[in-house]
């Protein structure tokens, strides 16, 4: 087991963390039920990767997400950053001041009241999709409706649909002193925040305490929402990361929450975006060895999937998508080791992080910039004509070519979960045969492709948004006998397990996506005494750092077109 | 829009309008604040939505923590801040001393004065305080020795407006012996060379200065000795993990032999690496009782740390950037970022190396070392509010006495230097300006004591009463300033009341250039209009 760090930095990010924590407490919980399906039972994934084993102060054991979150002051809604829920005001009242001997006043914010969810995990009294007892059933599922009800009608705040205990050390809230939050939407409006050298300092601690533990780290998973001001203080967090963990890959996901792509109200309002689009993705991708970018304008209009039913203006929704994928994504970093004691039957295909990294970005295009394919659910193994079918997997990843026809490019597929037509869970060996003869079929094969498979389903948990079409079964299974149009849309009472397909793709489909910026960096922001160059020397920009960025971007680009001198790596 | 139109004084009457809002905006940030000031301030308890607890006694704190929207307020909000981050110190006073600047102009504005009169008079009077401070000032010598006594006081000053006494007293010390520590002839006093660590205590709070370093890990193996006398230490930012080098990348394993062979032949260059560090230790420490501590920036994984265990040897990794530089100030020796060449001259030195574990939280000390330039000052605490405004109070403390070092030079507190500036310039400085800017000059004046006057407000004084005692020795010739306890004059000296002199100077610079901004308001004009817009 070789360990991955998380780290979840700005809003939309932290809200596709809480869905993908919540993943992994539902199987952590699934493998010690007894009542479960096997595919859980047998652990097949080693969630100390993710997780951390520890104690508290009183000597309690713990076992905690090794996770840092970095999120603006407020965004925590009814959570405290130590994770636990906060003082009440009342005790707040009663608090002695040990430091001081003379006057004290004390101002008290009303309370951030917890939701039906959180008050029932509180009081424990549920145990989220665990049918145990058969007296209370009936009561217990009135219950869980009023909470998925409760879920669907109002989240928040990402704290409001968790499960998961995190550790004292893992939520961090950024204070911008007068730095408004609510208008943290371009690349500049970081400037005070990041320079602000005591809370990067306090950033680089939380990851140091978690990567210290580490006796191997395999790379740290980064999530970012990169829509405005967080892309800046990612920036320099991923920087300093790169000075202090020289060679542990980072793989980092942009995650973007619909709405932030709403179409722009003025001119200016489009050139900022345009300007941060390419100025945030310059800066990221030189510090990181992978990037994803996920996030299509909308979810709900696109042809992402025939399955689910999403509303975009619902980020609890739309990130329920992203920590999905991510969360496949995942799974080959902690199947259980294939070495030569290895048992087959049980999974295949592990890859550490810095395996991906190379096998991505050190071949065919030596692109690090990688377009996220999913199949949500995955199709049964004999649909159609027994292939496993290739084409149910549609890009999250905006901007990119719909064309899929590039011999060089390189991948990485996950498929988990699957099916077999008659509805039982599908061998490994079946997986492999009928992916790769899927792959023979394909008129341009890619130049590498590497699998990686598990038997185990993304199992979904109570908060879990009611997003799935009336048309897929319990088991996430496709329904084809279907024929009720009007039912409403089905949630974690009505699905328990959706089998999972993704992919990472690096080739020439997400060249547009890295044109557009390279230019607009060029057209906006290096042309001088334009409107473009004087906001990016609004946020800080000099000159020469405008060009370097510029020149970075095209350089990306060229790595696309070989014949201008620059060879791609054939073998 | 039409009404502009309508009316030819609009424009004046949106300026004034928007000199109003201000002038209110500056009044409103300096009652926030005025509780704050001095000995007998309040502390402020900030508890938010979720529970989470603040707890302040100083304006910087207490700033960052507002949600301030006005742009105003933010204006004044940033300098007060400025202040606080070139000085470290007297953030409350330049909030105060800007919110009455505006009050004693509003006054003459409405008497009909124009502003301009007032930011003329302004400039003369802070010129005039400036150079007053020059003379004002009371020199410390800074000779090999420096003044224990004089550090001390000032010390002292400063943490008692943040900590009860005994508190207070008990860190005077430490930040003293702290700055001291760190200090290097002939070289500025770089105080991240102070460590601050805290750690969770039961009850009561209690801090203490350790010569040498606190770090918040401890080893990783379970072989590893806890404790340990007369340890060389070594200080490196070697990687002794077994990593895929950056020249591998793109190349394949064809098969898992093969993939073997090559994690075999990393696993031996970092054997190497260990094993050099190993004979090093053999070399300095085989047939005597000394003991070898490895801390290290990089990673160590398992089957080095396995190595350096059955080598006796204790070893840390991950340790923080900023650690290398502490250990070697404090331990001697030098940071190796390669094991090539490993000689003894490498090596550090510390009496003592020993881990004390609290639940998950590790923590080791390296003490007793040899003339040491880098401390730690380490915070027990009950909670993390407490601790964290603990932390703030050390931070003020090292700041005076660093302050106190390089201004060789401090300032007589409790009010009495803002008590003579006033009758300076009210008796010598207000007649050589011609016109009405002589009303700039005394507003300027009155403005100064809002220092003593917030001083005895908060000690529950008459104003008045304190205000006219101190003048009447004053104009007796004698410097004095308020006993906070009964109001009565005391000479600070005598009692031991120091501010920094650079935190002085740049309250009365910084002050009355905010203040000029604000006054003519064309500039602000649009802020003006922001402003009304619903927040
Ligand atoms: N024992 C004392 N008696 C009277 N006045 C004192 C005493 N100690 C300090 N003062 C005065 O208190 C003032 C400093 O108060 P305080 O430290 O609370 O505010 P500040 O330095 O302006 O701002 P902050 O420390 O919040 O950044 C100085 O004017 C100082 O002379
Ligand atoms: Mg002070």
């Amino acid at each position: 087991m070789r360990e991955v760090v998380t780290v979840q930095v700005g809003g939309f990010a932290n809200f596709v963390g809480s869905h993908f924590w919540n993943f992994q407490d539902e199987l952590l919980g699934l493998a010690d039920d007894p009542a479960a399906d096997a595919a859980f039972r047998a652990a097949p994934l080693d969630m100390d990767a993710l997780y951390r084993a520890g104690e508290t102060l009183q000597g309690v054991s713990t076992y905690c997400p090794r996770l840092v979150s970095v999120g603006s002051r407020g965004s925590l809604g009814s959570l405290s950053s130590s994770g636990t829920s906060g003082l009440s005001s009342a005790a707040a009242q009663e608090l002695k001041v040990p430091t001081w001997s003379g006057n004290v006043t004390r101002s008290v914010a009303k309370p951030h009241g917890r939701n039906l969810f959180l008050e029932s995990l509180a009081e424990g009294e549920q145990k989220p999709s665990t049918g145990d007892g058969a007296g209370n059933d009936s009561q217990k599922s009135v219950e869980d409706k009023e909470l998925v009800e409760c879920l669907e009608n109002g989240v928040n705040f990402w704290t409001d649909y968790t499960k998961v205990q995190y550790h004292p050390q893992s939520l961090y809230e950024l204070n911008g002193s007068w730095t408004n939050f609510d208008k943290f939407d371009h690349y500049g409006t970081a400037r005070e925040v990041v320079s602000e050298w005591s809370q990067m300092e306090e950033m680089n601690e939380r990851l140091r305490f978690f990567v210290e533990e580490c006796d191997h780290i395999q790379g740290i998973q980064f999530i970012l929402d990169d829509s405005g001001g967080f892309s800046s203080v990612a920036a320099h967090y991923l920087e300093n990361i790169a000075d202090d963990y020289t060679n542990t890959p980072v793989l980092l996901y942009c995650v973007r929450d619909p709405v932030t792509h709403g179409p722009p109200r003025t001119q200016r309002e489009s050139m900022t975006r345009s300007l941060h689009d390419a100025v945030s993705f310059s800066k990221l991708s030189s510090f990181c060895n992978l990037m994803v970018p996920i996030g299509l304008p909308s979810l709900s209009q696109s042809y992402f999937s025939p399955f689910l039913s999403i509303q975009d203006v619902k980020p609890f929704h739309s990130s329920a998508v992203s920590a999905a994928a991510i969360h496949s994504v995942t799974v080959p970093f902690r199947l259980q080791n294939a070495g030569p004691a290895s048992n087959f039957a049980h999974s295949s295909g592990n890859i550490d992080i810095g395996e991906l990294v190379h096998i991505i970005s050190g071949q065919g295009w030596q692109n690090m910039v990688t377009a996220l394919d999913v199949a949500m659910p995955a199709p049964s193994l004999t649909d159609g004509n027994g292939l496993w079918n290739i084409k149910s997997l549609h890009s999250l990843t905006p901007e990119i070519s719909d064309e899929d026809e590039d011999p060089y490019s390189v991948e990485s597929l996950v498929v988990h979960g699957v099916m077999l037509a008659g509805g039982q869970r599908a061998s490994i060996s079946q997986v492999k045969d009928s992916v790769c003869s899927a792959y023979e079929g394909r008129s341009t094969k890619p130049k590498f492709s590497h699998l990686s498979v598990s038997p185990c389903p993304l199992a979904i948990p109570l908060p879990f948004p009611s997003i799935f079409r009336s048309n897929i079964g319990r088991h996430g299974e496709i329904l084809s006998n279907h024929s009720e149009r009007t039912q409403l849309p089905k949630g974690s009472l009505d699905v328990e397990s959706v089998p999972m397909a993704a992919r990472l793709r690096s080739s020439n489909a997400i060249l547009p996506f890295i044109e557009r910026r390279s230019l607009s960096l060029q057209k906006l922001g290096v042309a001088r005494g334009t409107l473009g160059s004087q906001a990016l020397r609004d946020w800080g920009f000099g000159k020469e750092e405008i060009e370097d960025m510029s020149e970075h971007l095209s350089k990306m680009v060229r790595m696309f077109h070989p014949e201008d001198g620059l060879t791609s790596d054939s073998d | 829009m039409s009404l502009r139109v309508l009316n030819p004084n609009a424009e004046v009457l949106n300026k004034s309008a928007a000199l109003h809002m201000n002038i209110n905006a500056a009044k409103g940030l300096q009652d926030v604040l005025r509780t704050n000031l001095g000995p007998k301030g309040t502390i402020k308890m900030l508890v938010g939505g979720a529970g989470d607890i603040k707890l302040t006694k100083d304006g910087n704190t207490l700033l960052k923590e507002m949600q301030i929207q006005n742009p105003t307020a933010i204006m004044i909000a940033r300098t007060a801040v400025a202040q606080d981050d070139t000085s470290g110190d007297g953030t409350t006073s330049t909030v105060l001393f800007i919110g009455e600047l505006m009050k004693q102009s509003e006054r003459c504005i409405e008497e009909g004065t124009h502003p301009r009169f007032l930011v003329d008079g302004f400039e003369v009077a802070k010129r005039a305080t400036l150079e007053f401070l020059e003379k004002f000032k009371t020199p410390v010598v800074m000779g090999d020795e420096p003044d224990r006594e004089m550090l001390k006081m000032v010390a002292r000053t400063t943490l008692r407006t943040k900590l009860y006494e005994g508190l207070a007293d008990q860190l005077t010390d430490i930040v003293l012996n702290a700055v001291l520590c760190v200090r290097q002839k002939d070289e500025p006093i770089d105080l991240f060379m102070v460590e601050i660590m805290h750690m969770r205590h039961k009850f009561d709070v209690d801090t203490h200065l350790i010569e040498g370093l606190v770090l918040d890990h401890g080893s990783r193996h379970p072989d590893m000795k806890r404790r340990a006398e007369n340890c060389y230490i070594l200080t490196a930012n070697v990687s002794l993990e077994y990593e895929k080098s950056e020249i591998n990348a793109g190349f394949f394993y064809s098969n898992a032999e093969q993939r073997e062979k090559m994690v075999s032949a990393e696993r031996r260059q970092v054997d190497e690496r260990v094993k050099k560090i190993i004979e090093l230790k053999n070399k300095v420490c085989s047939g005597t009782d000394k003991n070898f501590v490895v801390i290290n920036q990089k990673g160590i994984d398992p089957p080095s740390l396995d190595l350096l265990a059955r080598a006796g040897i204790i070893a840390l990794r991950r340790a923080k950037r900023r650690n290398m530089e502490r250990l070697v100030l404090a331990c001697g020796g030098e940071a190796i970022n390669s094991v090539d060449d490993l000689t003894e001259d490498c090596l550090g030195w510390a009496g003592l190396v020993y881990e004390h574990v609290l639940g998950e939280e590790k923590y080791t000390f390296v003490e007793n070392v040899k003339n040491p330039h880098s401390c730690t000052i380490l915070i027990k605490g009950p909670n993390d509010h407490t601790i964290a405004q603990i932390k703030d109070a050390v931070r003020d403390g090292l700041r005076s006495v660093k302050n106190t070092v390089e201004d060789e030079a401090v300032v007589l507190g409790a009010g009495a230097f803002e008590m003579a500036a006033k009758k300076h310039l009210m008796d010598n400085v207000k007649k050589t300006v011609k016109g009405r800017a002589q009303l700039g000059v005394a507003a300027f004046a009155d403005a100064l004591l809002v220092i003593p006057k917030t001083l005895a407000e908060n000690s529950g004084l008459d104003t008045q009463d304190v205000i006219v005692a101190l003048e009447n020795e004053h104009d007796r010739g004698l410097v004095v300033g308020l006993n906070h306890h009964s109001g009565e004059p005391v000479d600070p000296q005598m009692e031991g009341i120091f501010d920094n002199y650079s935190v002085k100077r740049q309250i009365i610079n910084s002050g009355p250039i905010i203040a000029s901004q604000l006054l003519l308001v064309d500039e602000v004009i649009r802020a003006g209009r922001n402003m009304r817009k619903p927040t």
